[in-house]
């Protein structure tokens, strides 16, 4: 179709009624551009901070799998992605100026030609979510590693990942993603992301804390060089660094590197240990044995044990049992499912640490509770069980 | 989603108009006309479509929108897929909303006797 001409554009104004005194000298004369019915460009409506980011030059990135709903990541959060209806018609126009714009610009052309790029009647809606971070985990635990004498690493590189492949696998973006693994003290071996077996890892953490105890160090100030050298004939000195990292808090002090040992994760780690061997124990036998295993100087707690074991108080004797949060779904509904069926009625007390990590930015447990259970009373006590009818 | 590359994302505007946008032929839309869009002094956005005069406004989005354009040219069966490469090809911070209803253009008004 030809171009407009100003002498058109001036008979349609006249036509219309509309006195050219009135308005701007510019007008934009609007038609389709050759792609504009494809349907190939669409619409991302930005959560603030996002723009910035684009503009700054930073991509942002579309992560899913085909069974997978998909997430929008940036440098370092991750929204669930949702399509929005609007009843209008939205065009979009690339060089269509703003009044602002025109009037600022005085010397600017009479008529101008703009192409509509596009058009849609949807768009897309980010909306902030929990990184998916559970598949990480399931990735790594594929091949824990078992050391160095292990056979079975030399035997496959399949099913390990790089720092690239768990960016293309897993629904979260970067930052989170590196953020996690540190959580969960994966390591790196040899370009790989590994975490440890749990034997291996209780192995390495036995040579340090029998250290520990034979060179009667006090558990704030353990020597990285004298560990190194003692136990560097029994593990690779990177493995005995990483239990140190893992188990403790590195400082310098007068230029010599030493750990501060984390009492807790330690406690934690060994009723893991202890807890692993059967389907429940007694708890007062549990803990006496807890206790004797913890070196030397530690006091073991039953909150050192949260989100790891829950205690059945209504059993006689009372029991305690291994439950890791990090088995349960990672699904809000499911994970409630998951509670209720393994336990009818729950304290808020109880239900916390297997929740906690539900909670969205900003987002209470009481208000998850609300939202996913029934509370009642008990002998006086406040509990919560399932909204719906348990199978 | 790549942003732009070298140089700032181009900023383009955004135009809401009420019901569906036909081609008055029976073609295609590709290179049809749609209209003139004025502004009065007062910066109050003035579209001519057809025999209609929309009067609209401009609006600041407190959301801005990225125009995303998918690669690989390959038709996928559903164009809303968010599986595969998009760029952002422009930023949309300013919509002109029209949500008055048209006024139509009216040719021939006979006088009163």
């Amino acid at each position: 179709a030809a171009m407009r001409s100003r002498a058109e554009v001036d008979a349609t104004l006249q036509t219309a009624k509309l006195n050219p005194a009135e308005l701007l000298p510019a007008v934009h004369c609007l038609s389709f551009g050759p792609q504009a019915g494809g349907g190939e460009c669409c619409l991302l409506q930005l959560e603030p901070g996002l723009c910035a980011e684009l503009e700054a030059g930073r991509s942002l990135i579309i992560r899913g799998e085909k069974d997978e709903h998909a997430v929008l990541c940036s440098k370092d959060k991750t929204y669930d992605m949702k399509i929005a209806d609007t009843s209008n018609m939205l065009l979009f126009v690339p060089g269509c100026k703003t009044p602002e714009e025109l009037k600022a610009d005085q010397a600017s052309c009479n008529i101008i030609h703009s192409q509509i790029a596009g058009f849609s009647k949807n768009y897309w809606e980010l909306r902030r979510c929990r990184p998916k971070l559970k598949k990480l985990r399931k990735l790594l635990m594929e091949d824990p590693y078992e050391g160095p004498d292990s056979r079975k690493d030399q035997a496959s590189t399949f099913s390990k990942y790089t720092t690239e492949d768990l960016l293309n696998l897993v629904q979260a973006s970067e930052e989170e993603i590196l953020h996690q693994l540190q959580v969960i003290d994966a390591c790196k071996i040899e370009g790989y992301w590994r975490i440890l077996d749990f034997d291996y890892e209780m192995k390495l953490l036995n040579h340090v804390t029998q250290l520990i105890d034979s060179e009667s160090w006090p558990l704030s100030k353990v020597p990285l060089c004298a560990c190194l050298e003692e136990l560097g004939s029994l593990e690779p000195r990177e493995m005995i660094e990483h239990i140190l990292l893992s188990y403790g808090r590195k400082y310098v002090d007068d230029g010599e590197v030493f750990f501060e040992m984390h009492e807790d994760k330690i406690c934690r780690a060994i009723a893991q240990m202890l807890l692993r061997n059967a389907v429940k124990f007694n708890l007062s036998e549990f803990e006496e044995v807890w206790q004797q295993s913890v070196p030397e100087g530690m006091t073991t707690r039953l909150d050192q044990l949260q989100g790891l074991a829950l205690v059945d108080k209504n059993s006689r004797p009372e029991t305690i049992f291994l439950l890791k949060v990090e088995d349960l779904p990672e699904d809000n509904q499911e994970r409630f499912n998951s509670l209720f069926g393994i336990r009818e009625k729950w304290t808020e007390v109880d239900i916390t640490p297997y929740i906690q990590d539900l909670c969205a930015e900003k987002q209470t447990v009481s208000a998850l509770l609300t939202k996913y259970a029934r509370s009642s009373m008990l002998n006086g006590v406040k509990v919560y069980n399932s909204r719906r009818p348990i199978s | 989603l790549p942003s732009g590359g070298t140089g700032a994302l181009a900023q383009w505007v955004l135009l809401e108009l009420q019901g569906e946008v036909e081609p008055r032929q029976s073609g295609d839309l590709a290179g049809s006309l749609l209209g003139d869009l004025h502004y009065t002094c007062e910066g109050v956005p003035v579209l001519i479509v057809g025999h209609h005069i929309l009067y609209g406004k401009v609006v600041q989005l407190e959301k801005p929108f990225a125009v995303l354009v998918k690669q690989g040219g390959a038709s996928q069966p559903s164009p809303m897929e968010p599986h595969g490469h998009y760029t952002v090809t422009a930023l949309i911070k300013t919509k002109l909303l029209f949500k008055t209803r048209p006024k139509p253009i009216i040719t021939h008004v006979p006088k009163k006797v």
